[in-house]
């Protein structure tokens, strides 16, 4: 036998069916007494929830009496323990501090607008350069390079031609040949 | 997908090792050189903040398939996502490779780039040409390989004749007395730091000197096919740009090409090489007795061991010559035996590599090796 979903049988016990389905499940629960009394169970809970739900009343009143007392009582026991004179927000330091510390805040916020926008020269855009590195040569366009090296050469001779071209001749030590290397701007 | 696997792992971890794929080696299907292996094994990914750091490390080895004797290759090495226009090249001069025999050559490349960039090879390297013995040349020679590496040969010719001469003349001493005063040469080459930038005048401390045009004082040599007749520079503290000389074809041939050298002196009289002035016109034609300029829209900046050098003096010299036939003119050795250029200009490559093996090997190895050609 096919049974009803949980769902299906809390929603019953509520009476939140619909009809067609509220007649299925009423013939299902004709003939199956297991389902009945799942449906009696979830009908007991919905019998409870609503005291679960509740919330004891709350004497607010009661509440903010005490409370508005107990601040009184504490203003007047910080008036006994302080020694006499004017209020400290009254006295001449406290002044000064406070105008310290906004002096200090508005430098701060100088100091950082003018890091911030500092008016700081262009870096000049080189274009494609070509040139000698520590060892090669190489063609640089920005933040991208293309770069032959002359790694573990000695004796090298660099050339630079007025075209945009940049040479490295030297003697390979592992093949022994002399190689000559070239970039290029086109 | 590589670049991402890339970017992820560059962001994940500081160093990973590149995937297969990183790097594209192509050969046309006719190339005189084959690939015999490659090797990436050594290639790396790394991040650094923002930015992934690909140091891409290339051995390989190649194998004249041809049926002539080469002389010098030169390879391509391109990366289009990375520095838009930037591209690079290695050449390999002075080689002795005959018919069937293999050569290893090496590749050490750095990349900076963004990690977002999209995915493709990171690198890609092709043949850009082949020079053989008898100067024929193979090859797209999209860098100009072909003048390049016959001038590097016809600088070899020449010196390796004026060693023999020596060895001929002085014997063993002598040559030995030209190799050691070589290396002296070498390593006395004062540094300089150069920067090459497209266009105008850049921004710099010493830049902030006041711009004025400075004139060109020119070592003339009296077997040169062109001559300067007059040269100038906009020169700012240790910046000049838009270097340009009048030239003046004294040949009866006509020519194609013209490249100067020039060298800038400091306010203490020291020569430094600034570098190269080549003829900016691929379409240069002067023929005999015409005259034109060679000109550059670049500011180069100078500086030594950190510190700029302010431009007081500037000298230029003819350093190269093709005609319209593609044969090459290169300076004698007589002619650059000038007290000023003996200062700073470098030996070729060739007396580089033979300098090298007698310094590595002795007198013997290197005199079999003068033998060879």
């Amino acid at each position: 036998m096919k049974h009803p979903n949980q769902a299906a049988l809390a929603l019953h016990a509520g009476g939140d069916l619909g009809w067609a389905a509220r007649w299925r499940m009423a013939r299902h629960m004709a003939k199956c007494p297991r389902c009945r009394g799942e449906v009696a169970a979830y009908r007991g809970l919905r019998e409870i929830v609503p005291d679960l739900a509740g919330i004891p009343e709350v004497p607010w009143n009661r509440l903010a009496a005490e409370m508005k007392a107990n601040i009184r009582l504490g203003l007047a026991a910080g008036e006994c323990v302080r020694a006499d004179g004017p209020p400290v927000r009254d006295s001449l330091w406290f002044a000064r501090g406070r105008a310290v510390v906004a002096l200090a805040s508005a430098a701060a916020l100088l100091v950082a607008g003018l890091i911030l926008q500092r008016p700081t020269p262009k870096p000049f855009d080189d274009g494609t350069v070509v040139q000698a590195t520590g060892n090669g040569i190489q063609v640089r366009e920005g933040g991208q390079a293309l770069g032959l090296l002359n790694a573990g050469a000695h004796n090298v001779t660099y050339s630079v031609g007025a075209q945009g071209s940049m040479g490295a001749r030297y003697e390979d030590p592992e093949t022994g040949l002399v190689t000559i290397n070239n970039v290029y701007v086109e | 997908m590589l670049a991402g696997l890339i970017g992820a792992a560059g962001l994940a971890a500081q160093d990973v090792p590149l995937p297969g794929g990183s790097i594209d080696f192509t050969l046309p299907k006719d190339s005189p050189v084959a690939l015999l292996n490659i090797s990436t094994g050594e290639s790396r990914a790394t991040a650094r903040g923002a930015a992934l750091v690909l140091d891409l490390h290339m051995s390989m080895t190649l194998r004249n398939a041809s049926a002539a004797r080469i002389r010098g290759v030169t390879l391509r090495v391109v990366s289009q996502e990375v520095t838009l226009g930037g591209k690079g090249s290695v050449a390999y001069p002075s080689l002795n490779v005959g018919p069937g025999e293999a050569f290893p050559v090496r590749i050490d490349m750095q990349l900076m780039r963004p990690t977002q960039v999209a995915s493709g090879p990171l690198v890609a390297v092709n043949l850009d040409g082949v020079l053989f013995q008898d100067l024929s040349f193979f090859g797209p020679d999209r860098l100009n390989s072909r003048r390049t590496m016959t001038a590097w040969e016809m600088e070899a010719q020449r010196d390796r004749e004026y060693f023999r001469r020596i060895l001929a003349q002085s014997g063993r001493n002598g040559l030995r007395q030209a190799m050691l005063e070589s290396l002296d040469r070498q390593t006395a080459l004062p540094e300089l730091d150069v920067r090459v930038l497209r266009g105008g005048r850049a921004v710099s401390s010493a830049a902030l000197a006041p711009e004025h045009t400075a004139k060109f004082a020119f070592l003339r040599f009296p077997d040169a096919p062109v001559e300067a007749l007059d040269g100038w520079a906009q020169v700012a503290g240790n910046e000049a740009s838009a270097p340009r000389v009048e030239v003046r074809n004294s040949s009866n041939r006509p020519v194609k090409y013209v490249e100067l050298g020039w060298v800038l002196s400091d306010p203490s009289g020291r020569p430094y090489l600034a570098g190269s002035l080549p003829s900016a016109d691929p379409a240069l034609y002067l023929p005999p007795g015409a005259t034109a300029r060679v000109l550059q829209d670049t500011t180069l900046r100078f500086s030594s061991n950190g510190q700029p050098i302010a431009i007081q003096k500037i000298t230029g010299f003819v350093s190269q010559v093709e005609f319209a036939d593609g044969k090459i003119w290169v300076p004698s050795r007589q002619s650059l035996d000038d007290a000023l250029l003996r200062r700073v200009v470098a030996p070729s490559s060739e007396e580089q590599r033979l300098s090298d093996l007698y310094r590595r090997k002795g007198l013997d190895a290197l005199i079999a090796e003068l033998k060879k050609f």
